[in-house]
């Protein structure tokens, strides 16, 4: 066993909305190791940004954290925190890399600045050494003419370029944690593969621990240690890479895998293949989440709510997972 | 650049009807500077008189003409009542007003950044409401009340500062200074409540931003994010009403100048409309419509400033 | 609230009362902020014991708001003239009294006329496009680049202060914004399938504008006529404190304010008082249209 630098003890967060509470994450929980890559995946509204942030602690005023919620980072429950602590925290311990990039570099400030500031906050350098770190920085994203881009604003980037910018950012103060939710999504396909191997060179050459975010299992394959497969706001699979694509438990990671786009599929096909839509999070089935969209849903499965079983390796949550005797 | 000459041509066109109504109103209606300068008792000779002496007689349209040639050759006419030059009247006279508009604007921004800041930061919290409960009774205390509070206890009860006068810069920026500032307190305490307000709106729209989060993600403070990261890219509407409110401002500063017995272009119109000069009247509106105007041109430079995707646009296409 | 929770179905109510409550509690944080509070309903009785107190006047016993009174010339409050007496001796609650007249009147009239003239012309812009909506825009334009109170000194020096002309030249200033709001509004719904059906059908111009456009523009302009009564009010104030609105010796309470200015440091209660009655008001205008405007948007919205 690595040394365990993100420890995720039964994350709930909700949200106040104009119909009640909205339960976007449900009970999280989970470990990572340093040096290791954990791919979270699950439709779009399953509740992987709102766990990103609830990690980061970035949440709205209109946000709730369960009571029995702990996040540790090198140890430390982030819940705990005050907002001056936390600040400490976010750049030199952990960092996020969010989905759109051409919203998320300010449009009025040169990127320079962008990634000057961390580093003269974090590190206390003067404004030249951050400079000379910033152009590095570009340098090592692979952004062309850094030593030219440092002084340009974000609109005169391209979105490759500037998710790049972004990267910078993110591990400007070299952080043991590295959050990347939906790197590409906002992206070309053309560029997606040289952001991911990117993001994956940094990980392995600073050795941090990464959280890549996607809805696309096809992302997830190469490119992680071990998955999470969310499903409205819980974790309903979990498994290193390998066991979940060959003995798959949760029909609704079946149901994912099988969305894989192909080779021989037209460009752009959109990944929403399965029938149906997640359940209301205000007011939740009593049953398991995916059961009315379940193939093999039974009487059974209206009852409770599956827990995570399984072995401590592979988890499931799923009251007759695939692929086992109890399928049979 | 098509469209700055089209805006160029609106604001032309937006000139040539302003000057045609106010041209039009006071001169086409019945009880004329004739009347005015003869006086009560005079008979409809010598009113006649008067009229042929000035060329009232001839078709208004004309005379319209005659006018706005004038304009743009400098001659604004002479004043039926004291003899003077328009132009000089309203040029000797402007950059009294303009001091105290200026003042008065950055007063105003002075106390509009930091509370719109204050409550855009947590909308519907305390700070949020205890602002827009002060923001409720300024805007409810137009200025002319303001004026008389201030002067009641600033001026007579405090004797710190004096209730009218104006001292020109040339006795020194504090001998300046000094009359001025309750004038453009006065104006400012109605001002700021509908900036800070536009501030707040679109800064609570832009604390939503992905690069807000990215910022708290980076570590920064609260003060440096709504600094640094929030301020600029939400003040473009505060920046176009800066420009709006030029026509605003003119109008109080009519009020306030008569107040505190400030010499600027108010305090002429107002004796204008009282001895009922019009050619001064005429001129003082056309006036403040150029101002207003270019006031507004003013503001698109400045838009530049603000957003490098306007800066730059011109090296990139 | 309560009924809010229920009203989203059969689940809601099968849920753990424990769950309703986190839910009313939610919906509670959510929104906390549209309730008609203390806010409202105490500027609410203030404006209308100021509407009884003006439009009884003449009821009330008070001394005519001319009448001078030779024994009490510029007096603080003393019996028979609770407020005091002015420069001329006049009882300064009469004058108050009936000066809120000409203010509620204007504060009225004004807006309404602006923003019916206003609506009318915006509805012309924007439904038949062309040539008329660029006229009425070169107009708006030229109308906002003159200082509001400016047009006022000119209409002033040149029709004369009836109230009547008061309020119609006050009304001019609301047109602007008004046509502009009407103009967007009647842009966004004249091309929905409801007027385009409506005009397939052989409906009337006239009929398409009164009953497929005007309801759904109508609660805008409602807002906007809240938002201009405590302005036009504030307006007066200004003109009349010039000596501008409605002609002497009809009382108005810009013009008391602006008479008792000159004896400010030995009896500052005749330009105090109607300042603390204007404020006041403008004041409960400001915060009672406020609180309406924001349920308005409630309703609207469909939440409530
Ligand atoms: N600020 C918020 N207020 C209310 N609901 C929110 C908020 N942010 C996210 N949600 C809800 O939480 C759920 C999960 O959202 P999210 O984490 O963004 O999904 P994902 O990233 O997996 O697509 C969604 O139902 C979304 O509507
Ligand atoms: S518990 Fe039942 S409904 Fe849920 S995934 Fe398993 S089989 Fe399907
Ligand atoms: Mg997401």
């Amino acid at each position: 066993m690595g040394e365990i630098i993100l420890d995720v003890r039964n994350q709930r967060t909700a949200f106040a909305t104009g119909r009640g509470m909205l339960q976007a994450v449900d009970g999280v929980s989970f470990t990572l190791e340093r040096g290791k890559t954990l791919g979270v995946v699950g439709e779009s509204g399953s509740g992987k940004s709102v766990l990103s942030r609830s990690i980061m602690r970035l949440l709205p005023g209109t946000s709730m954290t369960g009571p029995g919620s702990q996040i540790l980072l090198n140890g430390k429950d982030l819940t705990a925190m005050t907002e001056n602590q936390l600040r400490r925290m976010r750049g030199p311990e952990m960092a996020i890399v969010f989905q759109d990039p051409m919203t998320a570099l300010n449009p009025t400030l040169s990127i320079g600045k962008q990634i000057m500031e961390v580093l003269m906050f974090h590190l206390k350098m003067s404004k030249r050494d951050a400079r000379a770190k910033a152009v590095d920085l570009l340098k090592a994203v692979g952004l062309p003419q850094p030593d030219v881009r440092v002084d340009q604003y974000p609109h005169q980037l391209s979105g490759g370029m500037r998710q790049r910018v972004a990267i910078a950012i993110a591990i400007a103060c070299e952080p043991d944690l590295l959050i990347a939710d939906e790197p590409t999504t906002a992206l070309d396909v053309t560029v997606q593969a040289e952001i991911l191997d990117l993001l994956q060179r940094m990980v392995r050459e600073r050795n941090m621990a990464m959280i890549l975010i996607t809805h696309d299992m096809g992302v997830v394959a190469g490119r992680c240690d071990d998955v999470a497969v969310m499903y409205a706001g819980k974790i309903v699979e979990k498994a290193p890479v390998r066991s979940l694509f060959s003995e798959t438990r949760m029909p609704y990671t079946a149901a994912l895998l099988s969305s894989i786009p192909r080779v021989t599929d037209p460009p752009h096909r959109k990944l929403d293949a399965i029938e149906g839509r997640p359940p209301d999070l205000i007011n939740p089935p009593p049953g398991c989440p995916f059961a009315p969209r379940c193939r093999h849903a039974e009487d059974a499965c209206n009852r409770a709510v599956p827990e995570l079983t399984g072995t401590a390796d592979h988890q499931w949550a799923c009251i007759k997972p695939l692929n086992t005797e109890a399928a049979a | 650049m098509n469209y700055l000459i089209k805006r160029f041509q609106r604001l032309l066109i937006v000139l040539g009807v302003v000057t045609l109504i106010t041209f039009l109103l006071v001169n086409v209606l019945p009880g004329d500077v004739a009347y005015e300068i003869a006086g009560m008792d005079s008979s409809e000779e010598e009113v006649q008189e008067i009229r042929e002496e000035l060329g009232l007689n001839r078709p208004v349209l004309i005379r319209y003409v005659e006018w706005v040639t004038g304009i743009f050759t400098g001659d604004w006419g002479t004043s039926y009542i004291s003899d003077e030059d328009v132009w000089e009247a309203i040029t000797d006279r402007f950059p009294v007003s303009f001091e105290l508009m200026i003042l008065a604007q950055i007063l105003a921004l002075l106390l509009a950044i930091p509370a719109g800041m204050i409550s855009a930061f947590r909308p519907n919290g305390r700070g949020d409401r205890i602002i827009g409960t002060i923001a409720f009774a300024s805007v409810s205390m137009p200025s002319f009340m303001t004026a008389i509070l201030l002067i009641y206890f600033f001026s007579l009860h405090l004797g710190w500062l004096p209730a009218t006068g104006y001292e020109p810069l040339s006795e020194g920026l504090w001998q300046n200074l000094r009359p001025m500032i309750l004038p453009a307190l006065s104006l400012a305490l109605v001002e700021w409540t509908i900036l800070m307000r536009t501030l707040r709106v679109e800064m609570i729209a832009v604390l939503q931003e992905n690069y807000i989060a990215l910022a708290r993600a980076k570590g920064m403070s609260n003060l440096r994010i709504l600094l640094v990261h929030a301020l600029r890219p939400s003040s473009f509407s505060m920046i176009t009403l800066l420009g709006l409110q030029v026509a605003r401002l003119l109008g109080g500063t009519i009020i306030i100048e008569q107040i505190f017995g400030i010499p600027g272009v108010g305090r002429l119109l107002i004796h204008a409309v009282y001895t009922r000069d019009f050619i001064v009247i005429q001129g003082c509106v056309t006036f403040f419509a150029l101002a207003f105007v270019t006031a507004n041109f003013l503001v698109d430079i400045a838009y530049a400033w603000l957003d490098p995707r306007v800066r730059t646009r011109g090296a990139h296409g | 609230m309560a009924e809010l929770s229920q009203s989203s179905g059969k689940r809601a109510a099968a849920t753990a009362p424990a769950q309703q409550d986190r839910h009313a509690a939610a919906i509670a944080m959510y929104r906390k902020r549209n309730k008609f509070g203390l806010f409202f309903w105490i500027p609410l009785v203030w404006l209308i014991i100021v509407a009884i107190a003006a439009i009884g006047a003449p009821f009330w016993g008070l001394p005519p708001a001319d009448e001078i009174d030779w024994v009490y010339l510029q007096s603080p409050p003393v019996e028979g003239h609770p407020l005091g007496t002015d420069v001329l001796g006049r009882d300064l609650l009469s004058r108050i009294i009936w000066g809120a007249r000409v203010s509620l009147t204007v504060g009225f009239a004004a807006p309404f006329i602006g923003v019916g003239a206003g609506m009318i012309l915006g509805m012309i812009a924007g439904y038949y496009r062309g040539w008329a909506d660029e006229v009425i825009g070169i107009a708006i334009d030229s109308w906002l680049a003159i200082p509001g109170l400016v047009v006022l000194l000119l209409f002033a020096v040149v029709f004369g202060g009836s109230l009547f002309m008061v309020c119609f030249s006050l009304g001019l200033l609301f047109i602007p914004t008004a046509a502009r709001i009407t103009r967007a509004a009647t842009l966004n719904y004249a091309g929905r399938e409801f007027v385009l059906a409506a005009r397939a059908m052989g409906a009337s111009d006239f009929r398409i504008l009164t009953k497929e456009v005007l309801p759904n523009i109508i609660w805008p302009l409602i807002a906007f006529i809240l938002i201009d009564i405590p302005i036009a009010i504030v307006i007066e104030g200004a003109l009349s404190f010039l000596g501008l609105s409605v002609k002497a010796p009809t009382p108005s309470w810009g013009g008391i304010i602006a008479e008792g200015r000159e004896h400010l440091s030995v009896s500052p209660h005749i330009s105090m008082y109607p300042t603390i009655v204007m404020f006041l008001t403008v004041l409960s205008f400001n915060l009672v249209g406020d609180a309406i405007r924001r349920r308005l948007a409630d309703v609207r919205e469909g939440a409530i």
